[in-house]
């Protein structure tokens, strides 16, 4: 092949881009290097596309995005005056916003109440920082008192408790022969055929008698009022 | 969207060596590949490749409509004054951009015939594959690089004239 200038010029880029290869690299490197008109050319444009490949991209300017989306999209709605008040009240509205308000009113209420403050009779002196910590320190040394007593009460029931355990436990056990026996030659309505030797109310008043003896032997005195 | 829209402001602003037509037409290529979306089809390449036709196409559309301030542009080029006036009239914010070089190459590349300005840039500034500027441009293979091979050589010798050489 006769590379001929028109040939070098079509083929630039191709050989740029490392697209020719053996013989016919070599050919066309030994006309670019011998010819005084492709010699320049070709290094300009070697240059030139080194130059474009390392030029950098330009930063997108920052209110193209919006313009492209306004302009996509539709712009954004500006609503101003009444139409504007009705949007915030609706939105005032909205279940979300509800929730959050009632939650943020509990809050509060729970608060003002272990503060102390008084809903009913409502004074301005009780707002004072100090009023306020105050009743608050009241009210937690009140619940702290309630809780010990309540705690002590309930120790005092658990002991009772454990005690009555302890001695119905005592009780199951405990030895047979400690305990009363129902005699067992006796039965309700029989009669074991033995007689007591004397009744029992007399066996009484001899008792009486005899302690009456002995204390007349102690005291004459009393023996002789009785004489008389 | 970013990366998008930076790659087709990019394309814009190289093809029309303006800022500000660039953000026009940025947002020109987003409006109709928005209502256009219904006929991109993957089979035809990716979604970036798809995109950079539509911005090749309504590139072209902004050439012709605004073909006559080219003809006085064409005009302007054909005197031999080395001055550059785009470059003179070029924002400072810009100037720091774009090195020197970068500047005397982006002048030179508004001077090309849109068929070449587009190859050039699709393929060097870009850096597309063959097969993706095919798609793009719609055209053969041994075009596309046959346009891109002349728009080098093109502009290689405007930079010339200009008595700008690449070191």
């Amino acid at each position: 092949m006769t590379w001929t200038c028109d040939l070098i010029e079509a083929r630039l880029s191709d050989y740029l881009e490392g697209l020719l290869q053996g013989p016919e690299r070599a050919e066309f490197e030994a006309h670019a290097k011998s010819c005084a008109d492709c010699a320049p050319l070709v290094a300009s444009v070697r240059s030139l596309v080194g130059e474009m490949h390392s030029m950098e991209e330009l930063e997108t300017p920052p209110r193209l995005v919006y313009s492209i989306l306004d302009k996509t999209l539709g712009p954004r709605e500006t609503v101003t005056g009444w139409q504007g008040f009705l949007n915030v009240i609706r939105g005032l509205a909205a279940p979300k916003f509800a929730y959050g308000a009632a939650s943020v009113m509990a809050t509060l209420i729970i608060v003002v109440s272990a503060s102390g403050f008084s809903l009913r009779k409502a004074k301005l002196a009780d707002l004072r920082p100090a009023a306020l910590y105050q009743r608050a320190d009241r009210g937690v040394h009140t619940v702290r008192a309630r809780c010990v007593k309540y705690v002590s009460d309930l120790r005092v029931v658990y002991e009772i408790q454990s005690r009555l355990r302890q001695d119905e436990n005592n009780l199951q056990t405990a030895p047979q022969d400690l305990l009363p026996k129902p005699s067992p030659e006796k039965n309700p309505g029989q009669t074991d055929d033995r007689k007591p030797s004397q009744p029992r109310q007399q066996n009484r008043a001899n008792e009486v008698t005899l302690q009456m003896e002995m204390l007349a032997a102690e005291l004459p005195m009393l023996s002789e009022r009785s004489g008389r | 969207m970013r990366r998008h829209t930076r790659r087709i402001f990019n394309i814009c602003y190289r093809f029309t060596g303006n800022r500000t037509e660039a953000e026009d037409l940025s947002q020109d290529v987003f409006l109709r590949v928005y209502r256009t979306l219904g006929s991109y089809r993957s089979a035809h390449g990716g979604f970036a490749t798809w995109a950079t036709s539509v911005t090749r196409n309504l590139l072209i559309d902004h050439y012709r409509r605004t073909k006559r301030d080219r003809i006085t542009d064409s005009l302007d080029d054909k005197m031999p004054i080395v001055e550059n006036k785009e470059s003179a009239g070029r924002r400072p914010d810009e100037q720091a951009l774009l090195g020197e070089l970068s500047m005397q190459v982006q002048s030179a590349l508004t001077r090309l015939s849109p068929e070449l300005r587009e190859a050039v840039i699709l393929r060097d500034l870009q850096q597309l594959e063959y097969a993706e500027i095919q798609t793009v441009l719609a055209v053969p293979e041994g075009t596309v690089k046959s346009r891109i091979n002349r728009g080098r050589i093109e502009l290689a010798r405007i930079l010339q004239q200009m008595g700008v050489r690449p070191a």
